[in-house]
């Protein structure tokens, strides 16, 4: 049983205009900070209710900066809550910002290892995997070098594969990502489609809308990190689109 | 706490595959391996060793084990405090990819620092087991091992409040590395501690927690006479509020330490 539940949930962070404040500077001009470094309050995400359960397939549209990817990443569990609740119940696979988080130092081979103990593998479990794992990324022996001397593109196959290696209930998908060069596309795009089919929910993120049409059963329309619209992927993409492109006269596809 | 605590456990080979990697780069980086990182404090003590020895009145023999063990916990201790300080930033990356308990990072550092320590104390011991020609260091390692664990738990309890610290302030790492250089003096670790105690720093001494765990760990193996009850309990209680701090910290701070990395 999957199930995603967001009650009222927000998400508000403060930045500061200078990123850093070191503890000499804020004891020493801590009396008129305020004008010195002014605190920016951002409402990234405020009053989301979501609710989602078996079988169902969100798709997430909304411009740049909607609060979209603060969405997953909320979803998650990397961003509490900081107001309302979030509960997701379901072994958790996040596809994105996958080619985060290596041990540049480490092997290939190392690094398949504690990504997937990272994703809740044991070494049990994974022995029975490892080789699938590397053999999708078609990286050979270049498993056996450091993982700093990798590609852009190498990173990614590598990242892909050991990210799609699991199971997952709860799958959260941002874009459609750009994996490695074509051939790796077509089969990065194929296991997508596998997972996508068998993760009892999913959540997907992109600009495509033909892809949102086509996957989805329900369709969420962000704007200025709340929900504009939520409800029939047919209804409200036309309303995006109408709202992207004013008035309803060509029924030309979103960008 | 507890299921702070659980999850801990549950990413455990996460954990201890990271800290096997360190480990690994932290030798291999050198021809001698294992045996250059130890070079240092023996270089040191050796230095040391000719000069304070006749100074202090105590013959080499006595006085390079002292170094060398009091400079092994205190190496512990301070490398977790200061290392440790870096390790949610280290490890942002990771912390902006899944929810592990963020206790996990420092602990990552703490361990690779307590067995580098370890291994440094091993030496210690059989450098003392053939000094003395006797088995005592050997037959009191049942009493230091609390010493160690309690070492250990303040070692992870400091590193992440420092961390949690130097999230939001960035120049914590400076801070403890300039308070390290003079708390290095204020114990007694190249001198004893009557050299502090003439000088009418006794109670620095006293109020100074690494003190205790010289007491725990270091007057044991040199004297072969284990440790006071007091003393345990004494670093039993230091090791407490710290844990409850760490735990507090961490506490009040997680759900917050994301949106400042």
């Amino acid at each position: 049983m999957a199930r995603i539940e967001l009650t009222d949930a927000s998400v508000t962070f403060t930045v500061r205009a200078q990123k850093k404040v070191t503890l000499k500077e804020y004891l020493v001009r801590g009396l008129f900070r305020g004008s010195v470094n002014p605190a920016v309050q951002v409402h990234a995400l405020s009053g989301i209710n979501l609710s989602v359960r078996d079988g169902d397939r969100v798709g997430v549209i909304g411009h740049n900066g909607a609060g979209k990817s603060t969405l997953l990443k909320l979803l998650a569990g990397i961003y509490p809550p900081t107001g309302g609740a979030r509960e997701v119940d379901g072994r958790i696979c996040s596809l994105f910002d996958i080619s985060l988080g290596f041990e540049p130092e480490a092997s290939g081979w190392e690094n398949i290892t504690y990504r997937a103990y990272l994703q809740g593998e044991t070494p049990a479990s994974l022995k029975g995997k490892i080789d699938g794992i590397a053999a999708f990324t078609e990286l050979g022996d270049f498993l056996d070098l450091p993982v700093r001397h990798y590609s852009s593109g190498m990173l990614m196959r590598l990242a892909f594969s050991i990210a799609t290696a699991i199971e997952p209930e709860v799958l959260l998908v941002d874009e459609v990502l750009a994996v490695g060069d074509l051939s790796f596309q077509h089969k990065a795009q194929a296991r997508m489609k596998e997972m996508m089919s068998s993760a009892a929910v999913m959540v997907i993120v992109a600009h495509d809308l033909t892809t949102i049409h086509d996957l989805c059963t329900t369709v969420v329309w962000m704007e200025h990190g709340q929900v504009r619209m939520q409800g029939e992927p047919d209804e409200v993409i036309a309303a995006y689109v109408e709202s992207v492109n004013g008035p309803p006269l060509p029924r030309a596809a979103a960008a | 706490m507890i299921g702070h605590l659980t999850a801990v456990w549950r990413f455990r080979h996460f954990l201890l595959a990271l800290v096997r990697l360190d480990l690994r780069l932290r030798y291999r980086r050198s021809v001698l391996g294992v045996g250059w990182s130890l070079l240092n404090p023996i270089a040191m003590t050796a230095v040391f060793t000719i000069v304070f020895s006749n100074m202090l009145g105590s013959g080499a023999k006595d006085y390079a084990p002292m170094l060398l063990t009091g400079m092994a916990v205190w190496g512990f201790l301070k490398e977790a405090a200061t290392v440790g300080s870096r390790s949610l930033i280290a490890n942002e990356a990771y912390i902006r990819q899944s929810p592990l308990p963020y206790t996990l990072y420092p602990l990552r550092t703490v361990f690779g620092q307590a067995i580098h320590a370890g291994i440094s104390l091993l030496v210690v011991v059989a450098l003392l087991v053939m000094v003395q020609q006797s088995s005592r260091p050997l037959m009191v390692l049942p009493a230091v091992l609390p010493g160690l664990v309690l070492a250990f738990l303040t070692a992870w309890a400091v590193a992440t409040i420092a961390a949690f610290a130097n999230v939001y302030f960035q120049d914590t790492q400076h801070m403890l590395e300039v308070a390290a250089q003079i708390g290095f003096f204020l114990t007694p670790i190249i001198y004893t501690r009557d050299v502090l105690d003439r000088q009418g720093l006794s109670w620095v001494v006293d109020l100074n927690p690494v003190n205790l765990f010289l007491d725990l760990i270091r007057a044991p193996l040199l004297t072969g006479n284990p440790p006071e009850l007091g003393t345990y309990l004494a670093a039993a209680a230091v090791t407490g509020v710290l844990g409850l701090l760490a735990a507090g910290t961490t506490a009040w701070l997680q759900k917050r330490v994301v949106f400042h990395l």
